[in-house]
C-alpha cells in the first residue's frame, strides 16, 4: 500500500478529483506508450519505483471504487515523507545495535 | 486532412443482430438490404451449400428447418457442429456467426461505401472464456483484422447514457431481456464517467421462454397435443412456435390475435387444423411469472448494493421482449423508477458498441498506407474524453531537415488554440486541448522550428469527442490458479481493468522427470468468486510434461506463472521454470463440454440426491434461509429436467441449456452447503475478529487500525445478513491485517517456528527439516529475526499436501 499506492503511481495528491485522476492517467499512458524517460519511474517514500502501463491502469481502477479510494487515501496521507533518492543501505542508522529491531522494525 | 474516423459496433445476438456506426457526432444504425435495422441471426445452406442469411433465411425455419440454423450463439465454444443435410456439410457455430458478421459488414459497405476491418462486438456479460474466444474467431473468419469484445450491459448503458443530456449523475439499472438471457446491471454516472456498480442475471431466461409458454398453451388447445420430448413432433412444434412468436408481437399493439396456419399440422399421422384465438390477457397471465423472475434478480441486485426500489434514477430497457407494453408497465411499477425514453431496445447494444469503439480508438477503417509527408509524429490522446481539457502527448520520430522546437494545436472552429508547447531534445512534447461539450472537435497540429519556420507534420490533425466514457472494460469474473491445497490463488479480481497481467511464483509439489510422459505438472486456471477451487469453473490448463522439459524439474522448484487477458477478455498464460530456463505457453483451452442427454440424466440424479441430503439437514437445524435457497434449486432442477426431456428429443440447444443450468445448480448447492456450515463459520469469524483487534490494536499502525474498523463493520454486516461467501472474504482481509501487524513483533516468528517444528515428523524431506529446525533454534538464541523468518518459510514449504484437497484443486501440481 506504500510502494504501489495509486496516488504515488499517478503522482497526484490524495485530494485529486475524479477528472484530474483520469486526465493524469491518460497522459501517463500516452507518455509510457511513447517511451518518455520521465514517465518510467514514480516517487514513493521508499524510493523511486518503475512505472508500467498496467500499474497505471490498475491505479485508476482502484481510485474509481469509492472504498478502495478511501483506503488508498489513508495510506497516502499517513505515509512517511517522500524520499526521492534511492533508499540508503539498511544498516545506515547509527545507535544501539538491534535497537530498532526490538522496537518491531523490519529492515 | 485525414478522413474523420468511423467507429463500428456490432450486436451479435441470439435471435437478432444489428450494426451501428458512430462518426464522432451521431450514432447511426445500419440498415440491411431489406431496409431493416435488425437482421435475424439465422443462416441457411441450400443444396449447393449457398448461404442465405437474415430475414430471407428465417422464412425457411418453418419449411426447411433441417437446413436452417437459428440460435447457434448458444452453442458458441462448444465444438458442436451443426449439420446441413441438403448440402451434406457441417458447420461450427462460429462459422455460422461469421456469416452473420459478413452480412452486416457488407451492409455497412453498401450504406457508407467504406470497407470495415475493425469493430467492437458485444457479448453477454456472463460469457465464459471459450465462448469469447469463439466470438473472436467468428470475426476473424468474417474478415475483420481486429475486434474488441464488450459486455452487452456496458454497451446499453453507454448508449443510454450518451443521450442523457446533462442530467448529471445518478444510478441506472439496465434491464436487458434478450432472446435467451437476462442481464441486470447497476451503473453509476458521475463527472461523465460511467462505472459498473454491480451485475446479476439469469442465463436461462429470455424471449424464447415467453414463446415457449405461449406455444405450450396453444399446443394444449389442439385436438392432438404435440409433446416436446417426442422427436416426431418437433416440426409441428416449430411451426406452432413461429406462429406464437408472431402472435406475441401482434399483441404488443392489439388486444387480440388470430393464430392460423395455412397448412394443417401433421401429428401422429393426423392432420390437425390450427385456428385459435389468443388475447392479450392470456399472454400476460402466461408471461407474468417469467417477468417476475427477472424482477427478483433486479431486487436482489439492488439490495446487494444497499438500494431499495424507488432509489433508481433511471431504468433502461433493452431487448425485443421489453417492447411488450405489459413488460414495460410491470417493470417500471415494481422498481418504482421512470423508464428512459427514446431508446430503441433492439439496437441500443449495437449503438453502445459503436460508441465504445470510439472510446477504445478502434477506427473501423484499416490504417492508411499512404506515404507520410513531412515530419512524422506519434500522437497519444483519448478519442473520447469526459474531461473538457485532456492532454495530448506526442513524439517526433525519424529525421528531417528542420527540427521542431514548438508545437501548437488549433481547434478547427478557430475559436481556440493552445499555447506553444516546447519540444524536448528527444522530440517529445506534452500539451492539452479544450473541447466543446458533447461535440467532436478536430485540431490541427502546427509545428515550428526555433526560428519560426513552419515544419509540415504527419498526421497533421486529430479528433477528440467529448462525452460519456467508460474506462477500461472490467473483468466479469475473478480469475486465478487452483493450488494443490484446493484453494485458489487469485490473479485478477473481478472488476480488474482489462488488459491486465499478473505474475506469481509458485512451487512444484512433485518432480517432473525428463523424458517421462507420465509425469505432468498441471497448472489449472479457474474462474469464479469462491476461494475453493472446486467451486470455480475450470477454464484452461497449462501442462508441463516430462516429455517436453529439457531437464528434470525437482520438487519445490519455482514456477513463475503469468496470466494475461487482453481488452476483449482473451486469456493467455505462461509458465517460466527458472531452474531450467524454459517457458511453457501452451494453454489447453477447454471447450464448453458436450451435453449428452445420458450424462445429463446421471448428473441430475446426483444433484437430486445431494439436494435431499441438504434439505433433511437444513430442516433438522431449522435454517430457513437455506431451505428457501434449496426450494429455488428444486424449481431450477425441474426446469432442467424438462430441457433434458427435449434433449432426448434431439434438441441440442436444450441440452446446452440443461448443462449450464446444472452447473449453476451445483454452484448454488455449494453455497447452500456453506450456509449449512454457518454456525462453524460464525464462530470462526468471532475468533478472527478478536485476534485481529488485539493484534492490530497492539502492533498496528494508525492506517491499519482504521482499515480494520472498516473490515469489522463489513464482517458484522455479513454476519447479520448470513452471507457466507462475503463473510469468508472479509475474514481473510481481517486475518491479513492481523498478520501484518503481528509479524512486526519479534515473538511472532518464534511462535510460528514452534508451531511448524511440531509438525516435523510429517514433512517431506526429513533430514532437511531436521537441519532447518536446528538452524531455527540457533537463530532464536542469536535473536536473529531475519534468519528465523527464512527458516520458518522453508519449513512451511516442506509440509505435505492433502491428496483429497488436491483433487478438489483440479489436480494442481503447484502450491
Amino acid at each position: 500500500m506504500i510502494v504501489d499506492n495509486p496516488f504515488f503511481v499517478l503522482g497526484i495528491a490524495p485530494d485529486a478529483s475524479r477528472i484530474e485522476i483520469e486526465r493524469e492517467a491518460q497522459k501517463l499512458l500516452g507518455m509510457l506508450e511513447l517511451d518518455f524517460p520521465d514517465a518510467r519511474t514514480y516517487v514513493t517514500p521508499r524510493g523511486p519505483q518503475p512505472r508500467t502501463a498496467e500499474a497505471v491502469r490498475a491505479a485508476v481502477a482502484a481510485l474509481r471504487d469509492p472504498f478502495r479510494r478511501l483506503v488508498a487515501e489513508l495510506w497516502a496521507r499517513h505515509a512517511p515523507p517522500t524520499r526521492t533518492a534511492a533508499p540508503p543501505p539498511a544498516e545506515a542508522p547509527a545507535g544501539i545495535p538491534g535497537f530498532r529491531r526490538r522496537l518491531g522494525w523490519r529492515p | 486532412m485525414a478522413e474523420a474516423p468511423l467507429y463500428v459496433g456490432i450486436d451479435l445476438g441470439t435471435t437478432n443482430s444489428a450494426a451501428a456506426v458512430f462518426d464522432g457526432e451521431r450514432v447511426n444504425v445500419v440498415r440491411n438490404a431489406q431496409g431493416a435495422t435488425v437482421t435475424p441471426s439465422v443462416v441457411r445452406l441450400d443444396k449447393q451449400a449457398r448461404v442465405t442469411v437474415g430475414t430471407r433465411a428465417r422464412r425457411f425455419v418453418e419449411q426447411d428447418a433441417a437446413n436452417t440454423a437459428a440460435e447457434f450463439k448458444r452453442l458458441m465454444g462448444t465444438g458442436q457442429e451443426i449439420e446441413f443435410p441438403a448440402a451434406g456439410v457441417k458447420r461450427k457455430p462460429e462459422e455460422l456467426s461469421a456469416e452473420i458478421l459478413k452480412a452486416l459488414r457488407q451492409d455497412i459497405t453498401d450504406q457508407l461505401g467504406v470497407t470495415i476491418e475493425r469493430a467492437v462486438i458485444s457479448v453477454p456479460a456472463l460469457f465464459e472464456l471459450p465462448q469469447s474466444a469463439a466470438t473472436s474467431e467468428a470475426a476473424r473468419l468474417a474478415g475483420f483484422s481486429r475486434v474488441e469484445l464488450l459486455q452487452e450491459p456496458i454497451a446499453s448503458a453507454l448508449a443510454a447514457g450518451w443521450r442523457a443530456d446533462g442530467d448529471g449523475g445518478g444510478t441506472w439499472l439496465v434491464f436487458d431481456l434478450g432472446g435467451g438471457t437476462f442481464d441486470a446491471s447497476l451503473l453509476e454516472t458521475r463527472d461523465g464517467l460511467l462505472r459498473v456498480v454491480g451485475h446479476d442475471g439469469d442465463n436461462f431466461l429470455g424471449g424464447r421462454d415467453f414463446d415457449w409458454v405461449i406455444t405450450e398453451h396453444l399446443a394444449s388447445r389442439l385436438s392432438t397435443v404435440p409433446q416436446r420430448n417426442n422427436p416426431a413432433h418437433a416440426s409441428a412444434l416449430r411451426a406452432l412456435r413461429l406462429a406464437a412468436e408472431d402472435a406475441k408481437i401482434e399483441l404488443s399493439r392489439g388486444e387480440r390475435a388470430q393464430v392460423t396456419l395455412a397448412q394443417p399440422l401433421s401429428i401422429d399421422g393426423n392432420d390437425v387444423e390450427v385456428d385459435l384465438e389468443l388475447d392479450r390477457a392470456t399472454v400476460e397471465r402466461l408471461c407474468t411469472p417469467l417477468i417476475d423472475r427477472a424482477l427478483d434478480v433486479c431486487m436482489r441486485l439492488l439490495s446487494q448494493n444497499g438500494l431499495g426500489p424507488g432509489r433508481l434514477g433511471k431504468l433502461v430497457l433493452v431487448g425485443g421482449p421489453t417492447v411488450m407494453p405489459m413488460v414495460r408497465a410491470r417493470v417500471s411499477a415494481r422498481l418504482e423508477a421512470p423508464l428512459a425514453e427514446g431508446h430503441d431496445p433492439m439496437t441500443l447494444v449495437a449503438q453502445g458498441a459503436a460508441l465504445y469503439a470510439a472510446t477504445a480508438s478502434l477506427d473501423g477503417r484499416a490504417p492508411s498506407t499512404a506515404a507520410p509527408t513531412g515530419r512524422q509524429v506519434w500522437l497519444q490522446y483519448p478519442a473520447v474524453s469526459a474531461d473538457l481539457t485532456p492532454h495530448v502527448v506526442g513524439k517526433f520520430v525519424g529525421g528531417g531537415e528542420d527540427t521542431p522546437a514548438k508545437v501548437k494545436l488549433v481547434r478547427n472552429d478557430g475559436a481556440w488554440s493552445s499555447p506553444d508547447a516546447t519540444v524536448g531534445p528527444d522530440g517529445t512534447f506534452v500539451t492539452s486541448v479544450t473541447l466543446l461539450p458533447r461535440r467532436a472537435c478536430t485540431f490541427t497540429l502546427e509545428a515550428r522550428t526555433a526560428t519560426g519556420t513552419v515544419v509540415p507534420v504527419t498526421p497533421s490533425a486529430l479528433t477528440i469527442v467529448q462525452g460519456l466514457t467508460i474506462g477500461d472494460p472490467p473483468l466479469s469474473r475473478t480469475l486465478g490458479v487452483a493450488l494443490a491445497s484446493g484453494h485458489v490463488q487469485v490473479y485478477l479480481d473481478r472488476g480488474a481493468p482489462l488488459p491486465a497481467r499478473r505474475t506469481f511464483t509458485h512451487h512444484t509439489i512433485e518432480t517432473v522427470a525428463k523424458g517421462s510422459s507420465e509425469s505432468v505438472l498441471r497448472i489449472p486456471i479457474v474462474q469464479g468468486e469462491m476461494s475453493q477451487a472446486h467451486l470455480c469453473r475450470l477454464v484452461g490448463t497449462l501442462d508441463i510434461g516430462g516429455d517436453v522439459v529439457t531437464d528434470t524439474v525437482p520438487t519445490g522448484s519455482a514456477v513463475e506463472v503469468t496470466i494475461e487477458l487482453d481488452r476483449g477478455g482473451r486469456l493467455s498464460a505462461r509458465a517460466l521454470v527458472p531452474s531450467i530456463g524454459q517457458v511453457f505457453e501452451h494453454v489447453a483451452h477447454l471447450l464448453v463440454p458436450d451435453a449428452a442427454p445420458e450424462a445429463l440424466d446421471a448428473a441430475i440424479r446426483d444433484l437430486r440426491r445431494q439436494l435431499m441430503e441438504l434439505r433433511t439437514d437444513a430442516f433438522r437445524h431449522g435454517l430457513g434461509q437455506v431451505i428457501e435457497k434449496l426450494d429455488r434449486i428444486e424449481s431450477r432442477l425441474s426446469e432442467a429436467e424438462r430441457d433434458i426431456d427435449a434433449a432426448h428429443g434431439g434438441d441440442a440447444d436444450a441440452a446446452q441449456r440443461a448443462r449450464r443450468a446444472l452447473l449453476d445448480v451445483d454452484a448454488t448447492m455449494s453455497e447452500a452447503d456453506l450456509a449449512r456450515k454457518w454456525p462453524e463459520l460464525d464462530d470462526a469469524a468471532r475468533h478472527v475478529a478478536i485476534a485481529a483487534s488485539s493484534s492490530v490494536g497492539m502492533h498496528g499502525t494508525e492506517a491499519e487500525r482504521t482499515l480494520l474498523q472498516e473490515v469489522l463493520a463489513a464482517m458484522d454486516k455479513a454476519r447479520r445478513e448470513k452471507d457466507a461467501p462475503e463473510l469468508e472474504r472479509q475474514m481473510k482481509l481481517a486475518s491479513r491485517l492481523s498478520n501484518a501487524a503481528f509479524n512486526r513483533t519479534p515473538e511472532a516468528w518464534e511462535l510460528y517456528f514452534e508451531d511448524v517444528a511440531s509438525d516435523m515428523s510429517t514433512m517431506r524431506d526429513l533430514p532437511r527439516a531436521q537441519r532447518l529446525v536446528n538452524e531455527g533454534k540457533a537463530a532464536i538464541e542469536k535473536t536473529d529475526t531475519d534468519e528465523l523468518r527464512r527458516v520458518v518459510k522453508a519449513l512451511w514449504s516442506l509440509l505435505p499436501e492433502d491428496s483429497a484437497a488436491r483433487k478438489k484443486g483440479f489436480d494442481s501440481g503447484v502450491r
